[in-house]
């Protein structure tokens, strides 16, 4: 060390204070971050469409998507497109993730059931249910049924490996326990097992939900007049932006709808994780 | 009531864990089972609480279970096995609840096990809340509510600090002192079972044979830190345990 | 750059031949035209294998496409550059955006030649569905809102004074599975489809889209804006090598004039594209049932599209403030008003 610090200090080098090293990897909330990312990327569209540096048929002028959303509320269309699927979501979700939750959780307590089941499982997961449309409107009909039997299938797989994973990781200890305290298998099952799978099911509906919506679109491909599915397909084949980004727009909505309301069962449901 | 083993063998596919145990557990007793890692004697824990079958020999109860004992061989474990979706109270009352006690009945049962364990005032506490320490009391609460006529203690103070374990030994001396039990204390831990046991029972490495069994007649509320009998019973058991310890620690696990 | 005798001698060659066939304009500029593989499409597959295209200075490729709103995007996206597809919301949207131009006709109805049938399912026919008129309170199958099968349905329940509800099923072959399955009542299609499914007893044809619609212009020849106004050579050049095509067409299959040895031989033809998956003595019914007079010369009924643009601007399905204009370009063909 050459400087008149270091000089002074005559066993050797001058303190240096240590180099701090430990940020980053440490996820914190910056909410404001992803709100101003959509303003920009919004601002930036809008703008690119006004100058025609974005032209007509490769994006819609975000305003004109909103006046777009404007007038499907003022005219009541929103609510009649919204009201068919909303429907259609809640029964077919609910259809798909109740069974996908009992199944689930028998293949988590019963090894027959988990040998005959997990390969049928394993085997209809990877099937695009849109493919199998056709041959539920033949099953189920051209009317709501298809389009219920579609969501219940479509959740029904991801809700089965969610649950019976979630089963299978309840801490054995807590099982043994209730064994050695004498409680019924019932007991067992749903006073220990129930609420310990609880953080997996829930986190596997979220995934569940979220194709349910996905779905949705697919399910109103046939023999829907309305519902926002349909009004996307629609809007698709007219080549009309505006009404297309408007529909995707409530679905992602509706996304974030679901997932907030999963966040609050979370919530209330499991407070007491740590 | 008492328990008595029966020439118990066993083993877990080709090792054999347990050879040829016969034990008498009288009743008001606490019975120490010390021996080194992988002796078997959580195993045999287990065997006596009925949650594992021995391949050969059998667990015997003489005598009739106490009026009113709901489950009469009740474990406590090391990790405390608490619902951590209930408060201390409800994981009181979930032991109780499949025997149809509910409402008042199980208030008084469940005031009366937590002031036991000076735990009153944390009823409504979650497991998450509660400190290794104060978890485990809730686990003898809970083992205490269902009236056992024989405790079976799995490493009850193993996952705990060297103070907070130091405490709870005086709970336990303390608890027994006021209203006798019968208890099992599995432990690797030779102060802890010379500070509780009326017998200590030695037990060999793998294979798991009973290589001594060790009385100490003084009163357990009567036994302290550099008492000299304590001390030199706690020699005693070191002796007999240290080339088997140091023997099981070299042993290669297999599978 | 090496060449040796044999292949100099081909270049030569080439050379010569294109020299001698398009003496005019043997600029062989390259194009991509889009084509579905149905019969309908049959002017630019003669136009390709009888080198009419080529003969305009032309190199086509042609594209193949599943269904016809995909084409329209191509065309919209400069992928494609010609095609034939109905008139549908998609492709007047895509105009509106100032991305094509409808520049000439296809397949138009016409009295007296077979066209478009309106069928009935079994199940509505058995109920009383006879005739259109008792459509009223029936489902009607199409594959899109705004698509043609939406403007004809609409049009006869019209005509007829009903009300009927649509089912969009996306694909032709989803509706004709909800047909057959009694999911819906009723539907109209060109004749090569309605005729095989009429006789299989599972569908009953219970009237004429040109009873309601006379001189219904079905199909255009439509291209990018681009194209129709600056590329008016090429686009000309377009239009005589597919004319060319579409006269053979009709000549040999509609007119017979070379006999059957002439649809014969036009068969095999159109078979390279169409029913590829069936052999020749299968596809040949099919396509000599399929055929229907495409227009000469690419004229174009204007009337018609006026009122096609009109019903789906009433139809709340495309912009109201679009005009004629803006989705035709009549400068190319000879227009009418039918």
């Amino acid at each position: 060390m050459a400087d008149a610090e270091g000089v002074k200090h005559r066993q050797g080098d001058s303190p240096i204070e240590v180099r701090f090293r430990g940020g980053g990897f440490a996820p914190r909330s910056r909410r404001w971050v992803g709100v101003a990312v959509f303003v920009v990327l919004i601002a930036l569209i809008q703008w690119g469409t006004e100058t025609g540096w974005i032209s007509a048929l490769t994006l819609p002028k975000p305003t004109d998507v909103l006046a777009t959303f404007g007038q499907l509320w003022e005219s009541g269309l929103l609510f009649k497109h919204l009201q068919p699927s909303l429907t259609r979501l809640v029964i077919g979700a609910a259809l798909g993730a109740s069974t996908g939750i009992a199944i689930g959780v028998l293949i988590g307590l019963f090894s027959y059931v988990r040998a005959g089941l997990v390969p049928l499982v394993a085997a209809i997961f990877p099937i695009p249910k849109i493919a199998l449309l056709p041959l539920f409107v033949i099953w189920f009909g051209i009317d709501e049924g298809s389009k219920y039997a579609l969501i219940a299938f479509g959740t029904f797989t991801p809700t089965v490996v969610a649950t019976y994973g979630a089963v299978d990781n309840v801490d054995r200890s807590l099982i043994r326990m209730g064994q050695s305290f004498g409680l019924s298998w019932s007991s067992i099952v749903r006073k220990i097992v129930l609420p310990g799978a609880m953080p997996g099911i829930l986190s596997g509906l979220r995934i569940s939900l979220a194709i349910a919506i996905i779905l949705l679109v697919a399910a109103e491909m046939l023999g829907a007049e309305y519902g926002i599915g349909a009004y996307i397909l629609e809007a698709g084949s007219l080549y009309d932006l505006e009404r297309l980004f408007a529909g995707v727009v409530i679905l992602s909505l509706l996304g974030v709808l679901v997932s907030a309301i999963i966040g609050l069962i979370e919530r209330r449901l499991l407070g007491w994780r740590i | 009531m008492d328990i008595r083993l029966d020439a118990i063998s066993h083993h877990y596919g080709a090792t054999e864990v347990l050879r040829n145990i016969s034990l008498d557990i009288p009743a008001g007793e606490i019975v120490c089972l010390v021996g080194p890692s992988g002796c078997g004697k959580s195993t045999l824990l287990r065997f006596i609480g009925g949650l594992e079958r021995p391949e050969s020999g059998r667990v015997l109860q003489l005598g009739t279970p106490p009026e009113g004992s709901l489950n009469p061989l009740t474990f406590v474990f090391q990790d405390f096995a608490l619902l951590p979706w209930r408060t201390v109270k409800g994981n009181i009352s979930l032991v109780l609840e499949d025997h149809g006690i509910r409402g008042a009945r199980a208030k008084a049962i469940i005031d009366d096990v937590l002031n036991r364990t000076r735990l009153a005032d944390f009823a409504d506490a979650l497991p998450k809340q509660l400190s290794g320490g104060m978890k485990q009391r809730v686990a003898i609460a809970r083992a205490l509510a269902v009236n056992p006529a024989v405790m079976l203690m799995d490493e009850p103070l193993s996952a705990l600090d060297a103070q907070t374990r130091e405490l709870l030994l005086d709970d336990l001396v303390s608890l027994w002192t006021r209203q006798p039990f019968t208890a099992v204390y599995v432990t690797h831990n030779l102060a802890e079972a010379v500070r509780l046991g009326h017998t200590i029972v030695v037990l060999s490495r793998r294979p798991g044979r009973i290589r001594e069994i060790v009385s100490i007649e003084t009163p357990i509320d009567q036994r302290r830190a550099g008492d000299p009998v304590c001390q030199q019973k706690h020699d005693l058991l070191w002796e007999l345990m240290r080339e088997e310890a140091r023997a099981a620690d070299e042993e290669l696990i297999d599978g | 750059m090496r060449l040796n005798r044999r292949q100099t001698l081909g270049l030569m060659g080439a050379a010569a031949a294109s020299t001698l066939a398009a003496p005019a304009i043997a600029q062989n500029k390259k194009i991509v035209v889009g084509a579905l593989r149905f019969t309908s499409h049959s002017g630019s597959f003669i136009a390709v294998e009888r080198g009419y295209f080529a003969e305009a200075g032309l190199d086509v490729e042609l594209k193949f496409f599943q269904a016809a709103q995909p084409m329209a995007v191509a065309i919209a996206s400069g992928d494609v550059d010609y095609a034939v597809t109905a008139v549908s919301g998609g492709l007047i949207s895509l105009a509106d955006k100032g991305a094509i131009k409808v520049i000439g006709g296809a397949l138009s109805e016409e009295k007296g030649i077979d066209g478009q049938k309106i069928l009935a399912s079994d199940a509505a026919f058995k109920g009383g569905l006879t005739a259109p008129a008792n459509l009223g309170g029936k489902t009607f199958g199409m594959s899109t809102a705004g698509s043609s099968f939406h403007y004809m349905g609409s049009k006869v329940a019209q005509a007829e004074g009903v009300e009927m509800s649509f089912k969009p099923l996306q694909k032709v072959g989803a509706i004709i599975g909800a047909l057959k399955s009694g999911q819906i009542d009723a539907w109209s299609i060109v004749p090569h489809i309605a005729k095989p499914l009429a006789g299989s007893g599972a569908v009953h044809i219970i009237g004429d889209i040109s009873d309601y619609l006379p001189g219904y212009q079905v199909t255009t020849v439509f291209t990018s804006a681009k194209n129709a106004a600056d590329e008016r050579e090429q686009t000309q050049d377009f239009l005589a090598g597919f004319g060319k095509g579409v006269s053979d067409y009709n000549s040999t299959m509609i007119d017979k004039a070379d006999g059957d040895d002439g649809v014969n031989e036009m068969v095999d033809l159109i078979h390279k594209y169409v029913y590829t998956d069936r052999p020749r003595e299968k596809a040949a019914p099919s396509i000599i049932n399929g055929t229907m007079r495409i227009n000469e010369g690419s004229k174009l009924n204007i009337a018609s599209i006026r009122d096609q643009l009109e019903w789906f601007q009433s139809e709340d399905l495309v912009g109201k403030d679009i005009t004629m204009d803006t989705l035709v370009d009549g400068s190319y063909v000879e227009t009418y008003e039918g």
